[in-house]
């Protein structure tokens, strides 16, 4: 039901073109920078993944290198002589009765010097069946004498990984040989802590982590990383913790224990991208900006033009004036293409309408020819109303537009005489009264019949009001002084005239001068004082016929080889200079 | 008795040597670089100090026991002396074969010692004039 349509009115031009210009632009900017952010994550995990990897290859030169650097210590710490003769007496005299304390004194003294030597973490002795004999180091008490280590079967050199207290442990353990006889196990211990961690870390340039069965045993790097002990790493690749991607690699496993290298791709890539991302968000807003301006700008100037047409019509339209030309603003060929359709559609209303005028003119003129000729007493009367009209307004300096309105007005100002019988209006002896009050109806009479004729509204008051008198005793509504349009006035000053000029059945015509004497005889209460006195003026200018002889039907005015006229000029064409 | 452990190649020749209280031990360094001889053992505890090629120092052993003799300089070297309170012992040959003389008829026990089996006793009855076999196995643990 497009009735139902809202109401809302429909957006402006510019807004649309400068909603579409900038969400265009605001568009590819923003795809430009999803797809600049996604190749830069995709290149700085390409980074981070080689970053790691690089990593890892150091780590695992080092980490081979320290491993064997350990069991090196290790293996040099056990051969020691004094450690392996006093355990191997220790062990001999053991075996054949109680043995003497003073051995493993030896042994444990033996033990002490040499962690203190090394600066080692923790180191032990083990006998064959797997007891502690001896320990040394900051960490002994996870190395108790006593404490069993069941695990330490088989005599070979080996890395191994151990719980021991509330630490886990990475271990080189190395037979004690004697002669081609194990005679006990050297063990030197590390314990994987997080300052551990951090020295790993620190040489493999990435975050590390320590985990054994899903359980964090160091971490050196952000605390975030723990979480990354929960899920199951791989050896290489990349793993997703809480939406964030972390890149792993695994750069030592002994026994359960296994060593990670970490990376978080969303850290690195936020601090390498912020600054991307801040250049982005520049060149966008300064983009948008210039978008923005420029998007206003077009749209300014395509709906401006059209803003200019529209109210050039409308003001067309208001004042009924046809005649100015459109506005051609040269800014599109569109627009003046539409300026020039509107001006040759203007051109032939201008046409049509003054075509109709002309039409309705001739009609109304014809009326009040034919008016005129119902009555020869009153033939012409309206034409030399008309004229006379004209030359007082002109006088009094009225436009030539309203001279124009006055003269069709004063032709049409008995019109309402249609209305009333001939035997009332050519009625050869004195009216009476309720004849007279007859006779009264015929401005009111003339104002309705012109009233449906809309081009006519500028001339109804001078039909309706045209014997409305300045002291108020004229009729139809009694109007006094200033409240009489001038037209009106005018008209009932050489309606007057031309009365007393004009023979009647029951009189003779009387002379132009003996006019004006009743003219100034009634100046002020039957006639208006200005009008009389530009009558009085025209009558001297010499344009009016002297003297008054003048043939029943003629003009007051001399003929045009000496003065005027024509006046039969319609609306819209120029009207000819009065010459003298 | 006198009984000599010689110091060659980085290494105690004979590595078990048995002797009677009271003998004394010579331990030449045959090898050109310097060795040393020590002992934490109860039976004797000494130091002989580093010494030389071809010098030689020597230990008098007086009391019954297991001594064992080790280089400071070379941790892997060791030597054991067993030190005896009567005549009676022998040290079998690389085939074995071992014979004890002199032993009184009658009932005796025999211990086969090794130093990575340790012990082993026979009991038996030694007749006079006679020779009486006795047999031990002293299997050696696999060491891989």
């Amino acid at each position: 039901m497009t009735d139902a349509a809202p109401t809302r009115p429909a957006p402006r031009l510019v807004v649309w073109i400068a909603g579409v210009g900038f969400a265009l632009i605001a568009g590819v900017l923003g795809i430009v920078f999803v797809l600049l952010s996604w190749q830069a994550q995709s290149r700085l995990t390409g980074t981070v993944v080689e970053g790691l990897e690089v990593s890892q290859r150091r780590f695992a030169d080092l980490e081979r290198r320290r491993a064997r650097e350990r069991g090196l210590q290790a293996v040099a710490l056990s051969e020691s002589p004094t450690l392996k003769a006093a355990l191997d007496t220790y062990l001999t005299e053991g075996a054949q009765g109680p043995a003497p304390a003073g051995l493993l004194a030896t042994v444990r003294e033996e033990a002490t010097k040499l962690a203190d030597l090394m600066a080692v973490p923790a180191l032990a002795l083990v006998d064959e069946d797997g007891s502690v004999l001896a320990s040394a180091g900051p960490l002994a008490s996870d190395w108790p004498t006593g404490a069993r280590l069941p695990w330490l079967g088989v005599p070979e050199a080996k890395e191994i990984a151990t719980a021991r207290g509330e630490r886990w442990y990475l271990a080189s353990v190395v037979p004690l040989l004697l002669a081609g006889e194990t005679i006990g196990t050297f063990l030197l211990a590390s314990p994987l802590d997080d300052a551990y961690a951090r020295a790993i870390a620190a040489s493999a340039g990435a975050d590390v982590i320590i985990v054994r069965d899903g359980r964090l045993i160091a971490s050196g790097g952000p605390s975030s990383i723990a979480a990354l002990s929960a899920v199951a790493l791989p050896v290489a690749g990349s793993v997703f913790v809480k939406g964030d991607e972390w890149v792993v690699r695994r750069l030592s496993a002994v026994d359960s224990v296994a060593i990670y290298a970490v990376s978080a791709v969303a850290s690195a890539a936020a601090a390498t991208t912020s600054g991307m991302t801040r250049v982005i968000l520049l060149v966008g807003a300064i983009g948008l900006l210039l978008a923005g301006g420029a998007s206003w700008w077009l749209a300014r100037t395509l709906a401006r033009p059209i803003d200019e047409l529209t109210a050039a019509l409308a003001r067309m339209v208001e004042t009924r004036d046809l005649h100015q030309p459109l506005p051609r603003r040269g800014v599109s060929r569109e627009m003046d293409a539409l300026a020039a359709t509107f001006d040759t559609l203007r051109l032939a209303v201008s046409q049509a309408e003054a075509d109709s005028e002309a039409a309705y003119l001739g009609v109304v003129e014809a009326l009040a020819a034919a008016l005129d000729a119902r009555d020869p007493y009153t033939a012409g009367h309206s034409q030399r109303v008309a004229e006379f009209s004209v030359l007082i307004g002109r006088h009094m300096g009225l436009s030539e537009t309203d001279c124009e309105t006055l003269r069709l007005g004063a032709l049409l100002h008995d019109i309402g005489k249609i209305g009333i019988s001939d035997a009332v209006l050519r009625k050869p002896g004195r009216l009476t009264d309720e004849e007279f009050d007859h006779i009264k109806l015929h401005p009111v009479l003339g104002a309705r019949i012109l009233r449906p004729l809309a081009f006519l509204a500028p001339h109804l008051p001078v039909v309706e009001l045209h014997h409305e008198r300045p002291d108020g005793r004229g009729y139809p509504h009694g109007l006094k002084g200033d409240a009489i349009p001038v037209f009106a006035r005018i008209v009932h000053v050489t309606d007057a005239f031309d009365a007393i000029t004009t023979a009647r059945a029951y009189r003779p015509a009387r002379s132009a001068s003996e006019a004006m004497a009743e003219l100034w005889r009634h100046v002020g209460t039957d006639f208006d004082p200005g009008v009389v006195q530009a009558m009085a003026a025209v009558w001297d200018s010499d344009l009016i016929q002297s003297a008054g002889e003048r043939p029943a039907g003629a003009t007051w005015l001399r003929p045009p080889s000496v003065g005027t006229l024509p006046f039969r000029a319609r609306s819209g064409a120029p009207l000819p200079e009065v010459v003298g | 008795m006198r009984v000599a452990i010689r110091q060659l190649d980085e290494e105690f020749l004979p590595h078990v040597a048995a002797v009677t209280t009271g003998s004394t031990v010579e331990f030449p360094n045959e090898d050109l670089v310097f060795h040393n001889v020590f002992s934490l053992s109860s039976a004797a505890t000494f130091d002989l100090g580093r010494y030389p090629q071809h010098a030689s120092k020597s230990r008098v052993f007086k009391k019954s026991g297991i001594v064992k003799v080790f280089c400071h300089l070379h941790s892997h070297m060791s030597a054991i002396v067993r030190v005896f309170d009567h005549p009676y012992f022998t040290t079998p040959g690389t085939d074995g074969r071992f014979e004890i003389d002199g032993l009184e008829p009658g009932r005796h026990e025999v211990v086969a010692w090794h130093e990575r089996v340790g012990e082993s006793t026979l009991s038996l009855v030694v007749a006079a004039n006679e020779t009486t076999d006795a047999n031990f196995a002293l299997p050696l643990r696999d060491d891989k």
